[in-house]
Parts: structure tokens; C-alpha cells; sequence
């Protein structure tokens, strides 16, 4: 007999889109604005990468800069518009922290890495989906703001408004930069955690992994009868 | 050693990187005549830019890509109750710590030889930090995409070709009234408090020499009538600290906690390896980490 395992829904595929749509668009902002990084002292030349990116190869990149801003801002609207409901509802979830994330985000660097102390129970979105969830939106706003500001106002609002939203842009690349390679380090390399990357693709994440990650969760879908299970071979879903 | 016996007798050395020049501008002496703008224009190619009607006298409203010097009309009323105008030769003051090098991500700006800061318009992106960080509203990126020399960066370079080839810059070539003087910055600043001295006698009580300190040194320096302020010109400019704490602090702590955090992930993933995988053979799950779980 074939092994065969199970998997549930964790998210819908307009919410996989808008992810994507997110995640591309931000890790083009991030390549493309890495221009500031090369030339730590300006007494000197730029250093490294920074040869390569100056002249019409970085007014290049401005302007790839820019449209990837323009898809950034706009991917939200797009999840907003195609299931407005699910949207309030996830973010619901997401923005409500609870005593069980604080608990979790304090135990979780030790879970992970040593595989103890055991974590607190958690609902869909754990304390560290929530830390990302908040980050997220605070370095988009952040980013939008000094964005547009620097991109349309440059010249109109005061010199010193511009050179503050200059540093408000680089404080949240910091932010984000870190918080998206943790991001992507956990769910692309992490041994055991890597298992839920198949949510983000196919919607369906293993059961087991769910139920041990999210038994919250897991218990009120199966109680309530929304929870979408299916069977897969064992080798299928991209989740080991 | 640098210096010259007399501003006049300045020479470019290439040899000695702490020969510092300057350019002097005796306002006493100016008449406005603008023929400096002219001469500007014509020697660095750049397009007129005529009909901007600031509402005065004066050519334009402010310096941009394409207007590098321009004489600043200020119209007051003096203590006299007098009428009178003062003329500022604005342009690039070619700061020793300057807003515009600190705020450029590229090689574009830099602090070149004699003093000069340098721009480099090949290797300008036409971010315009630059145009925020100074603190003399002294350099400009225009904001049409359709000129082909548009996003470009573009400030008085001291004619840096002119005088690394021995020759005087276009606007003290130009100038009727010799009031635009160039040559070694120590010297020129000897001459100008000589002739603050002078005035004062004459009954310019307010006469100052600006740029000696400011910013490390300014290698544009003013004889002023009045103080400063009546100028625009600021007595005290500075960095601003937004533009310090971004380079200076947020970049480098950044780039440090990044580097930490992933050398941190890097040791994760050894030591999570070991934790999660060694259950893998026994069955599939999640080795210690279910038995943990209420």
C-alpha cells in the first residue's frame, strides 16, 4: 500500500497571489535598492558591487525601483478586491496578540534550534507570523510614506522633511531586510519548518506539521467542520 | 608647501594634495552686472534658461542642473532708510565636509584635489540626495525625464579643467570688476580680512569675511557688508543630523545586525538539523517536537 498522507488548507489561492505578487515585488525593491550600501565612507570610492551600479546602469535601477513600488502598493488592493471578507478575517487573526505569542516568541529561538523547551499551543498564525504580520505593515507604511514623499515631493516639502524621510526609508530596509531573511530562512531552509512552504504554493500544508505547529487552529477547523483535508501521496506537496 | 606667495601667483601642483584654493567674492566690489552667469553658461555648455521671472532683477529664482553661479539680489532698506541692493554670487562652495558627498551613493560626488568637491556626471544616478543634503541649496538634478541630460546632478565645479590646466575659472576670467578673485585658499583668506579691515574703516561696520570656518572651510569665500543672514547665507551650516544618522549610524548598525542575524541562522540550522532530523528515520513526524505538544 502506497503511503499516503494528509494535508489541510491553510490559505486560499487569491491570498497566495497577493503573497507573491508581495514577496516579488519587495525582493525586487530590496535588489534594487542596494545602492546606498556600497560607499560607507565618502572620503573614498565606492566599494565592491557599488563600480557597477552607478552611471545609467543605477538610473536603471531607479526606475525598476519605482515600478516594483508601484506593484508593492498595489498587491494589497488586489487581495482586498477579489475576497474582501477573508482579508478582514485574516487580519482579524493577525493583529489580535495574545498571552500565547508573547510566550511562544520568547521560547521559539530555543524551540528551533534545539528542538525544546515545547512551544505554547497556536492558532492559525503564531507569535511569529504575527511579528512578521506587524513588521510588514509597519515598513510598508514607512516605506510608502518616505517613499512617495522623496519620489513626488522632492523640492515641495522642506529639504530636512526630505532627509528624514531618507532615513525613515533606510531604518525600515533594516527592518524588513532581517525580518525577510528570517522569513525566508525558516520557510525555505529551516529542517523543520520548511515543511509549511507548501501552504504559499499549492494552499495545502501537512496535517501533522499543522497540527504541531497550529493545534489551535487545526482543532477549531476540524471541530467545525470548514477544514478542508485531502490525501496525497507521501512523496507529493513539496513539503519534505 | 602649498602655498603661494600671493593668491595671484597660484599654479596647480598635482603633486602636492594640500594645496587648497579658493574662490573670493567681494561683494563690495560687485555690480550685478551677471556677466559671471554668461560666462559660466558658455564654458560648461549649459542651456539658458531664460523667462523664469523670480519677480526682481535678478536672472533666477535659485541655481538648478543647468544654472551653476547666479547673482542673489537682496533689496532692503538700510540703517540710513535708504534703498540699496547687495549682490551674492551664489554657487557650489565647495565645502571641506560636505552635505552633498555624504549624501552621494555613487562616485559621482567626491572630494577631489585642491579643495575642489568634484561631480562626475557619468556616474551620477540622479537621486538627488545630494540636492537635499546641501545645506546652500547649491546643487540641483532637474525633474524633467525628457532632456536627455535630465536626472543628472549638475553644481559649479570651480572649472576643475580650467584649473587643473593652469587657467583661471570662466567667472573670474569674465569678471569687470576683478571682485571674483581665485588662487591659494590660505592667501585669499589673508587678503580678505585685510580688506574687512578696510571697509570697516570706510564705515562698513558689519563687513565679515564668510567661509573661513564654516564646514571645515568653505573654498568659496565672501566679503560681506552685512552679516550673513541678510545674505541667506547661513552663519552657522551644518549636516544635518537626519543625513549623519543615516549614513553615519543606520547603514553601519544595519549592516552589522544583518550580518549577525545571518551568521545566527547559519548556526541555527547545523544545531536544527540535528535536533529535528535525527526522528526522521524512526517515522514520519516531527521527532521531538509533537511529543511537546499538549
Amino acid at each position: 500500500m502506497a503511503a499516503r498522507k494528509q494535508q489541510i488548507r491553510k490559505f486560499t489561492r487569491p491570498q497566495i497571489l497577493f503573497h507573491w505578487v508581495y514577496a516579488s515585488a519587495w525582493l525586487v525593491l530590496v535588489l534594487t535598492g542596494m545602492t546606498f550600501l556600497w560607499r560607507p565612507d565618502p572620503h573614498s570610492p565606492a566599494v565592491g558591487l557599488g563600480a557597477f551600479l552607478q552611471g545609467s546602469v543605477g538610473q536603471w535601477l531607479r526606475l525598476v525601483h519605482r515600478v516594483a513600488a508601484v506593484a508593492l502598493m498595489a498587491a494589497p488592493f488586489l487581495w482586498l478586491a477579489l475576497e474582501p471578507r477573508r482579508v478582514l478575517a485574516e487580519l482579524r487573526e493577525l493583529m489580535v496578540i495574545r498571552g500565547n505569542d508573547i510566550k511562544y516568541l520568547l521560547v521559539a529561538p530555543l524551540h528551533y534550534t534545539f528542538g525544546r523547551p515545547p512551544l505554547p499551543p497556536q492558532g492559525k498564525y503564531n507569535g511569529g507570523h504575527k511579528l512578521n504580520f506587524w513588521i510588514v505593515v509597519l515598513t510598508f507604511l514607512g516605506f510608502v510614506v518616505s517613499g512617495i514623499t522623496m519620489w513626488f515631493f522632492r523640492g515641495v516639502v522642506p529639504a530636512e522633511t526630505f532627509r528624514l524621510m531618507l532615513l525613515i526609508h533606510n531604518f525600515c530596509f533594516w527592518l524588513g531586510l532581517g525580518m525577510g531573511i528570517l522569513h525566508i530562512y525558516l520557510t525555505v531552509f529551516h529542517p523543520f519548518t520548511r515543511q509549511a512552504l507548501s501552504a504559499m504554493i499549492s494552499g495545502f500544508v501537512d496535517l501533522k506539521y499543522a497540527t504541531a505547529e497550529h493545534a489551535e487552529w487545526v482543532e477549531q477547523q476540524l471541530r467545525s467542520g470548514q477544514a478542508e483535508v485531502r490525501e496525497v501521496p507521501a512523496a507529493s506537496g513539496g513539503s519534505d | 608647501m602649498g602655498r603661494a606667495a600671493t593668491w595671484e601667483t597660484w599654479k596647480p601642483d598635482p603633486g602636492n594634495p594640500n594645496q587648497h584654493v579658493a574662490m573670493l567674492v567681494d561683494t563690495s566690489e560687485c555690480i550685478g552686472c551677471k556677466a559671471c552667469e554668461v560666462a559660466c553658461k558658455q564654458w560648461n555648455l549649459n542651456e539658458a534658461r531664460i523667462n523664469q521671472e523670480p519677480g526682481t532683477y535678478q536672472s533666477h529664482p535659485h541655481l538648478d542642473a543647468e544654472t551653476w553661479t547666479l547673482i542673489r539680489f537682496v533689496e532692503r532698506t538700510n540703517d540710513q532708510g535708504e534703498v540699496e541692493w547687495l549682490f551674492q554670487k551664489h554657487n557650489c562652495m565647495h565645502c571641506t565636509e560636505a552635505g552633498c558627498v555624504t549624501a552621494c551613493p555613487t562616485d559621482a560626488l567626491q572630494y577631489g584635489k585642491y579643495g575642489v568637491v568634484t561631480l562626475d556626471q557619468e556616474k551620477c544616478i540622479g537621486c538627488a540626495y545630494c540636492e537635499q543634503a546641501c545645506p546652500f541649496d547649491a546643487i540641483h538634478v532637474d525633474r524633467n525625464p525628457f532632456n536627455p541630460r535630465a536626472q543628472k546632478a549638475g553644481k559649479c565645479t570651480l572649472c576643475y579643467d580650467r584649473i587643473t590646466m593652469g587657467m583661471q575659472p570662466a567667472c573670474v576670467k569674465t569678471c569687470p570688476t576683478d571682485c571674483i578673485k581665485f588662487g591659494d585658499r590660505d592667501a585669499l583668506i589673508e587678503w580678505g580680512r585685510q580688506r574687512v579691515e578696510e571697509l570697516k574703516a570706510r564705515g562698513f561696520k558689519n563687513a565679515n569675511l564668510y567661509g573661513v570656518d564654516q564646514l571645515g572651510g568653505l573654498h568659496e569665500l565672501y566679503v560681506l557688508l552685512e552679516p550673513p543672514e541678510v545674505y541667506g547665507l547661513p552663519a552657522n551650516p551644518k549636516i544635518s543630523t537626519w543625513t549623519k544618522l543615516w549614513k553615519y549610524a543606520v547603514q553601519p548598525l544595519g549592516k552589522l545586525a544583518v550580518g549577525a542575524g545571518i551568521f545566527g541562522l547559519a548556526v541555527n540550522w547545523v544545531a536544527a538539523r540535528r535536533a529535528f532530523l535525527q526522528g526522521e528515520a524512526a517515522g514520519h513526524g516531527a521527532g521531538d517536537h509533537a511529543a511537546g505538544q499538549p
